[in-house]
């Protein structure tokens, strides 16, 4: 406090951080949960529901998003345009083909709270397909924040030493036919 | 909540006037008052028997007795910050008004309205107020974030 | 016999009525519309202001707490601690601050806050220990202390 102005503490105080979030095998759900919290500023000592305190997150990765059970089959995203026959229903699969980054962004507006300043939450939103971001976006990030999921590692990603090194329950015979 | 209810503000004092040395605020009193309307007589013994007093006590007020036709005899005060406040002495008896004179010199010219809160500090914070960086980790500030995600240019 | 006062009710103020209208008018100088100068609208919405207030009053304590506790949960959670985890690990070692101190001190005096939040989280760890073992870890410093 004494050693800055009074001003530049106040700066400080709102100043707007970038995070950046891994959706890599990550469950849609955790993701949009962690994107709340820092969209309305609930993570800073100084929330006020009247202070625009939101920061901004940066979520990158949303195609390879992992749902859990058989979402991707079940999991129906409904709209309706308002005019008759205007009633549209999607699986998650059909959505996620059409735009990458539309589940993401669903359940995060979805988890919001539903006030004047959703939109504005939304626009602090930013979705990636990819891995690329830009760099006007790139220079601002501050922290990567940890993935609420461990990414599972792939069969083809062990090495064969790995895989000879795994235990086994069982080994079949050499003259064993498979079926 | 709507900013239209009636006027507040916070707690506040004149150049923190009080600590180590104390300034009267109140520069000028002008005493207007009729010399025949009964609604005077009390001013006008205020007049006789304690003025003289009040100015020599307070030396670092200006005090005018303004003899004038009128039928309300008036106080007006004026302050450092420009405040005047004009105070109407009708039937008031010669200690009532020595009470308001004295309360007006001992005011220190703020506008009198509801104060929010009954509690005030210029330095809120010993160890320096919350910021998004007091907690972060000090690793943040060397780290490259996503450097894998960079788009090609 | 002098009457003194009869000159006086020559002019008087105005009738009782006329004031008791500007008492409650004066409560809805602030509102929007006609309803801040006609008494016939104002009464009415004065009345619903005041019912307002009053129940605000109560209601102002409870949303104050909400906001405090919203508030510590984000300072915890700066420490990786929860809320619940938080509170309960200062209340076992009896650190009897309340809400509002707690909420204050996340914002204004952050060192402070973070060693409250190493104290509930050594309090925690410590209590899973001694659930497991069966007794306290002695010369601890987070000693539980149960209230009598």
């Amino acid at each position: 406090m004494s050693s800055y102005s009074k001003a530049a503490q106040q700066w400080a105080t709102f100043a707007r951080t970038w995070y950046l979030l891994d959706a890599k095998m990550q469950p849609p759900g955790k993701i949009a949960e962690m994107c709340k919290i820092i969209l309305q500023g609930k993570h800073k000592p100084v929330y006020h529901a009247l202070s625009d305190l939101g920061d901004h997150a940066v979520v990158i990765n949303t195609r390879h998003i992992a749902f859990s059970g058989n979402k991707w089959e079940q999991k129906v995203y409904s709209s309706h345009t308002g005019y008759p026959g205007g009633f549209t229903q999607v699986t998650a699969t059909q959505l996620h083909r059409k735009d990458p980054t539309a589940i993401v962004k669903l359940a995060i507006y979805g988890m919001l709270p539903k006030n004047l300043l959703r939109r504005t939450m939304m626009q602090r939103l930013h979705l990636f397909a990819d891995d690329d971001i830009p760099e006007e976006i790139h220079k601002n990030l501050v922290e990567l924040l940890p993935q609420p999921r461990k990414v599972p590692k792939r069969l083809n990603e062990y090495t064969q030493e790995e895989i000879n090194a795994f235990p086994r329950v069982w080994t079949p015979p050499k003259d064993f036919e498979w079926k | 909540m709507t900013g239209a209810g009636p006027p507040s503000r916070f707690l506040t004092s004149v150049l923190r006037n009080g600590v180590g040395r104390y300034v009267c605020q109140l520069q000028r009193l002008t005493l207007t008052l009729s010399r025949d309307a009964p609604s005077s007589r009390g001013v006008r013994e205020y007049v006789e028997e304690k003025v003289v007093d009040f100015a020599r006590q307070n030396p670092g007020i200006v005090l005018y007795v303004c003899p004038k036709k009128s039928r309300v005899p008036t106080i007006e005060a004026e302050y450092l910050n420009g405040t005047v406040e004009v105070k109407p002495l009708t039937s008031k008896t010669a200690d009532e008004v020595a009470e308001i004179i004295q309360t007006l010199a001992n005011q220190s010219g703020l506008e009198i309205m509801r104060i929010r809160k009954p509690f005030h500090t210029d330095n809120p914070s010993i160890q320096g107020q919350w910021h998004p960086f007091t907690n972060k980790r000090s690793v943040l500030n060397v780290q490259e974030i996503g450097q894998q995600c960079r788009s090609s240019p | 016999m002098v009457f003194l006062t009869a000159s006086l009710w020559i002019r008087t103020r105005k009738t009782d009525r006329f004031w008791r209208k500007y008492d409650v008018l004066q409560h809805a100088r602030h509102f929007r519309g006609r309803k801040n100068r006609c008494f016939g609208l104002a009464v009415r919405v004065v009345r619903r202001a005041m019912v307002y207030a009053t129940n605000a009053r109560s209601l102002k304590k409870r949303d104050m707490r909400k906001l405090w506790i919203t508030r510590i949960t984000a300072g915890a959670l700066e420490h990786s601690l929860k809320y619940h985890h938080f509170i309960s690990g200062l209340y076992k070692c009896q650190v009897e601050l309340n809400r509002k101190v707690l909420a204050d001190m996340a914002i204004y005096e952050p060192k402070t806050f973070k060693s409250l939040a190493a104290l509930a989280k050594r309090r925690g760890e410590e209590g899973l220990v001694a659930a497991k073992e069966g007794k306290e870890p002695e010369g601890i410093f987070s000693r539980y202390v149960p209230y009598y």
